[in-house]
């Protein structure tokens, strides 16, 4: 057996056991109960939710990027394309995953559709993101059998670009609409959201590119290099985005007299900071920033490697702090039952969840490379 | 159709907790779920200071965050008002439990009563275990389970969904006071048709200067708190610089 065979064989194994540990997990979870999470009634959403958060966004990310070629034409990323409808569908796939595990009955979920609200932000996100899945696996189809232009695939690519705009700005508003809990932002949290999913979904297009030529051993392609370039700089842009977004939240947080901000100001800092910039905003945005601006850092493929790395771990933290900082204060009589702050940290089955979506997404990715052709594209 | 609401007088309310515990055994409420609760608070500074306590319970809302929220419409209006829950339809998705600004919404984390389902006996041969006794008293699953409380809803609850206070529908369909009411020693809660001038609890929001809880949100909450427990006087005074 050659060495990048059994690389393979040892890979596949890895995320087998990542996978039957987290079957295992799903199992404990549906017929003991959700006791199993860290979770409580003050603090009811935890890492299970952060992970989907950050995977449906992502997935968005990678979908606006595949719009690139796919809607607006733009020819020079068509190899891109169909690679990025893949990633977009394997990620959505592991979102899916570990939002089914957080749900307290997910077999109740036919009711999204029998018994709609269309009142609720919730409802609006399950359900675009529903038809994304379906509308993004149906492109897929037809990108795999070589249908690039007909008008079907058009529609197609429209559609998934509409659902990819819209999903992010309802996951806002899931929040955001949360008139009681003020420090989740109002409606702004939707733009946030759209940020954030640019970002990460750049970031991993970056990252898993420059992964997947070093296992190839044999380097970027030469059309996938031009392109990485662009890539980067759609990765730095999106980061300033976002560090504009943060810096002006940061001020407005430290500036606001508002009870519940100054409540919410002491315990925002979950992994920590310095003065009021959290540890997963200097170490996920800012620095990945400067190296970015860095000349003979961005264009290098260990910079870039180690700065969409960053962003990756970093979106996830800064997700996870806006979600938690949020909750960690039990609200009116809740506060007879719990104590004024809640300490928060993952319960095994919480990791095993997210290690289960994240299995499921990274063997989607892996058998959709060994199988699927995913550089192929149009010829001119 | 009438529209349901709460007065609650909290001169009259001695924080005795009557409301809680029967609204326990008549919901058949599991441990660490409040459908009644009661927010305290201790104003002032040692040796000035006072306690205020606030019973609490679902404001069942006109314009209910929860309501609007859900998915699935599981937390739905009644048209006499009541804030209802189908946790057949319910996904435990827990956006209402988020999205409620008076924590009054709870989650069923596990299997309710896990006490009442143990099986092994504290003193082997000596005593019965809590499932052994809860069979013997004919209940389901706990000893004193109410069955009325399944005309209307599951009598318990099941895992992985939510569940809150319903005004006793189940009781109000029938003529009946929410428990809460009928077991309040001072009558201090007064219940009854708010759309009706003639009601108890209209008379009293005429008469008295009614607050809410958190009003400012916009929700229109249905529990109303009027004057205030307070026996404490003081000699009058222009105060001094």
């Amino acid at each position: 057996m050659s060495r990048s065979k059994s690389a393979y064989w040892i890979w596949m194994g890895l995320l087998g056991v990542a996978i039957l540990a987290g079957l295992v997990a799903a199992f404990q979870l549906f017929t003991k109960g959700h006791y199993l999470f860290n979770a409580n009634d003050v603090l009811m959403w935890s890492l299970p939710l952060g992970v989907y958060i950050y995977l449906a966004l992502t997935s968005t990310g990678l979908t606006l990027l595949a719009s690139l070629p796919l809607v607006f034409g733009i020819q020079k990323y068509e190899p891109l394309a169909k690679r990025l409808v893949f990633l977009a569908i394997a990620t959505l796939v592991g979102a899916f995953v570990s939002i089914g595990l957080e749900l307290g009955n997910v077999w109740h979920m036919f009711y999204i559709m029998l018994s709609p609200n269309l009142s609720s932000p919730i409802w609006w996100m399950g359900f675009i993101y529903s038809v994304e899945l379906v509308v993004l696996a149906v492109k897929f189809w037809r990108l795999h059998v070589g249908d690039w232009h007909s008008p079907l695939g058009k529609v197609l690519g429209h559609a998934s670009f509409l659902a990819a705009i819209v999903a992010p700005l309802m996951i806002g508003s899931v929040f955001g609409l949360t008139e009681s809990r003020v420090t989740y932002f109002g409606p702004v949290m939707s733009i946030y959201c759209l940020m954030m999913a640019i970002l990460s979904g750049a970031a991993l297009c970056l990252f898993y590119n420059l992964v997947l030529a070093r296992i190839g051993g044999s380097g970027l392609s030469e059309s996938i290099y031009a392109i990485q370039d662009d890539m980067a700089r759609i990765f730095t842009w999106a980061m300033g985005l976002v560090i504009v977004f943060t810096l002006v939240k940061v001020a407005i947080e430290s500036a606001t007299v508002i009870p519940d901000f100054l409540n919410y100001h002491k315990y925002a800092q979950i992994f920590g900071g310095i003065g009021n910039l959290n540890t997963e905003v200097i170490l996920g945005l800012l620095l990945p920033f400067v190296l970015m601006a860095i000349p003979s850092i961005r264009s290098t493929d260990a910079g870039r490697m180690l700065a969409s790395g960053l962003v990756l771990v970093g979106t996830l933290a800064m997700h996870m702090e806006i979600l938690l900082a949020g909750q960690s204060r039990p609200i009116g009589p809740k506060a007879e039952q719990y104590p004024d702050y809640i300490q928060y940290f993952p319960s095994i089955y919480e990791w095993l969840v997210m290690l289960l979506a994240v299995a499921v997404a990274l063997l989607l990715y892996t058998l959709g490379e060994r199988y699927l052709k995913l550089e192929a594209a149009p010829e001119h | 159709m009438p529209r349901y609401a709460m007065v609650i007088d909290l001169q009259r309310c001695v924080g005795c907790g009557s409301c809680s515990i029967s609204c326990r055994s008549e919901n058949n409420v599991p441990e660490g779920i409040y459908w009644s609760n009661k927010i305290t608070e201790t104003s002032g500074t040692f040796p000035n200071v006072r306690y205020h306590y606030i019973p609490t319970l679902c404001n069942h809302c006109d314009n209910a965050p929860c309501v609007r929220g859900c998915p699935t419409q599981a937390m739905h209006k009644l048209e006499n008002g009541i804030t209802m829950h189908d946790p057949d339809k319910c996904i435990g998705c827990k956006y209402c439990e988020f999205n409620c600004p008076y924590g009054v919404i709870y989650f069923n984390w596990r299997k309710p009563h896990p006490f009442w389902r143990q099986q092994d006996a504290l003193i082997e041969g000596g005593t019965s275990s809590p499932a052994e006794e809860a069979k013997k008293a004919g209940g389901k699953v706990i000893p004193y389970y109410n069955p009325e409380r399944a005309e209307t809803l599951p009598g318990i609850r099941p895992k992985g969904v939510v569940e809150k206070c319903t005004f006793c529908d189940h009781r109000v369909k029938k003529g009946l006071l929410p428990r809460c009411v009928e077991a309040c020693p001072a009558d201090a809660r007064i219940f009854g048709d708010i759309s009706n001038p003639n009601s108890q609890v209209s008379k009293l929001l005429g008469k008295f200067r009614p607050f809410r809880l958190r009003e400012q949100l916009g929700t229109d909450p249905h529990v109303f708190y009027i004057r205030d427990f307070n026996p404490a006087h003081y000699q009058p005074t222009k105060g001094g610089v």
